[in-house]
């Protein structure tokens, strides 16, 4: 059941994301072909042709940002409205568990996200294949982070992060839901409430371990690799708890407290 | 014979405002139930608990022994008096959907009611108007092979005509062992249809008897009788 709402969850939000992709491939392209960081080199003048390359540079750079900020518009939209608008009266006859509708639709918001990162990556790739200009020098760099850091760590740190905050979001939705009122203006409350708590009890974490487990990474002033792993789990544990937390809440809210207007 | 639909002191408050007030009520199978009162006395919310939408404040609700939850929804077919569906799917991509989710759906029936009525299926729902949308929903509620059909006003939006063809599907497709349960104000147009009726006001059951016993003890069709009871 799990694999067929997310047949569908994907179907629903590939109809947007597809197409968004598409319009950052093109641009991507059309930056390429303009080849504004040339012109931007040799033109020493102000002309159309640098005008033109500036705004195609700007739009690209405005369509990657975009394309996060839909991606997380539509996780909030596809979460409030399929589940806890009129369209969950159909997604909750559904012979389903509630946590089923959950999980499908943190995982596809989160495989998302994460096609967003390769796609920009392929288009940043597409940018620089420009042969005038030498990017070997931030190869270099990605290469010199790579080796002094855990790539495997960072990866599964962004992926904890995203699930962790896709969750907290739909968590404050969960519980804007419990008002017999103003359930939108709620839930937005309910995420500053719940974001506060959270710094709060991050700072009470870091403050209560900056003398003991914590003290080397404040104390070392060029940390070694295996320093900063530990730093890494120490950061990658809170989130993992903190997603546990925020899908338990939702989880209980639409089990036992499911009021649909 | 055990009872398909069985509550207990079933009650719902929404705030200071109860909605239901300690039902009891028990409704066994092979019937066609007319659950009627005026706006505002509690029908929906009945029928949402029953499809566990809503929590019941206080007692219980058994649908084939079971409380409202993964097992009865796999035989309860409901029909709410929203528009539940996608404006971006097609008619076909929602048939897809429900032969995916329910095992009891007929897609043939489906197909074929569709034809009837002349509605094509790959169009999108965008274009549809609201009475066409009611007539599909209407179409894949009717088309599952389900044990308790609870239909929240199924013609509520449709004109007289598409009304009368609304009850006929109705009545064809559902078997002996099934019950439905209509709630309505329009109790005129329905009343040829049903086998009981319940009355409810203000959360709490008025009467609940068979349409041959109202006719029988007062002489009246329970559209006047409905009249009467909720005289204003």
């Amino acid at each position: 059941m799990l694999a067929k709402l997310m047949k569908y969850e994907i179907k629903a939000t590939a109809r947007i994301f597809l197409p968004m992709y598409a319009v950052l491939l093109v641009f991507a392209i059309i930056n390429r072909l303009l080849n504004p960081f040339h012109t931007f080199e040799t033109q020493g003048t102000f002309n159309l042709q640098v005008l033109l390359g500036a705004l195609s540079t700007v739009l690209y750079f405005i369509l990657i940002i975009a394309v996060f900020v839909i991606a997380l518009v539509i996780s909030i939209q596809r979460f409030y409205k399929n589940l806890l608008g009129d369209e969950g009266y159909l997604m909750f006859t559904l012979p389903v568990k509630p946590w089923q509708h959950i999980i499908s639709k943190l995982l596809t918001a989160v495989m998302w996200y994460i096609l967003n990162g390769v796609l920009v990556i392929i288009s940043g790739f597409i940018l620089i294949s420009i042969p005038e200009i030498d990017f070997s020098m931030i190869i270099d760099t990605v290469k010199t982070m790579a080796m002094n850091m855990n790539f495997a760590a960072i990866l599964i740190l962004i992926l904890v992060q995203l699930a962790a905050g896709t969750l907290m979001i739909y968590d404050a939705i969960a519980l804007g839901h419990l008002f017999q009122k103003h359930r939108l203006l709620a839930s937005f409350g309910m995420y500053c409430a719940l974001y506060m708590a959270q710094q709060l009890l991050l700072s009470i974490l870091i403050l209560s371990f900056s003398f003991s487990w914590f003290q080397f990474i404040i104390r070392s002033t060029d940390p070694t690799p295996t320093q900063l792993n530990k730093f890494l789990i120490f950061i990658i544990i809170p989130g993992i708890i903190m997603g546990i937390v925020h899908f338990i809440v939702t989880n209980y809210i639409m089990n036992r407290k499911l009021n649909l207007e | 014979m055990s009872s398909l639909l069985e509550c207990k002191n079933l009650s719902k408050s929404f705030g200071p405002v109860r909605a239901l007030d300690k039902i009891n009520l028990s409704i066994g199978r092979g019937r066609i139930v007319g659950l009627l009162g005026p706006n505002a006395s509690g029908k929906s919310t009945f029928i949402k608990i029953c499809n566990d939408l809503l929590t019941p404040t206080e007692g219980e609700i058994f649908i084939n022994g079971h409380k409202p939850g993964i097992e009865t929804k796999k035989i309860v077919s409901y029909l709410p008096d929203k528009n539940y569906l996608n404006d971006w799917m097609k008619v076909s991509d929602i048939i897809d959907f429900f032969s995916d989710f329910y095992q009891d759906f007929n897609k043939d029936k489906a197909y074929d009611m569709l034809s009837r009525l002349g509605i094509t299926a790959n169009q999108r729902l965008k274009t549809m108007s609201k009475g066409t949308k009611e007539k599909v929903q209407l179409i894949l509620v009717m088309s599952r092979e389900a044990q308790l059909y609870l239909l929240d006003e199924p013609i509520g939006g449709v004109d007289p005509a598409a009304r009368d063809y609304i009850l006929d599907t109705i009545i064809r497709n559902y078997n002996e062992n099934a019950t439905i349960i209509i709630s309505t104000h329009l109790i005129a147009d329905i009343e040829k249809i049903l086998d009981d009726v319940i009355f409810i006001r203000e959360g709490q059951i008025v009467l609940s008897k068979t349409v041959d016993d109202i006719r029988e003890e007062t002489g009246k069709s329970v559209d006047s009788l409905f009249r009467e009871v909720f005289k204003c």
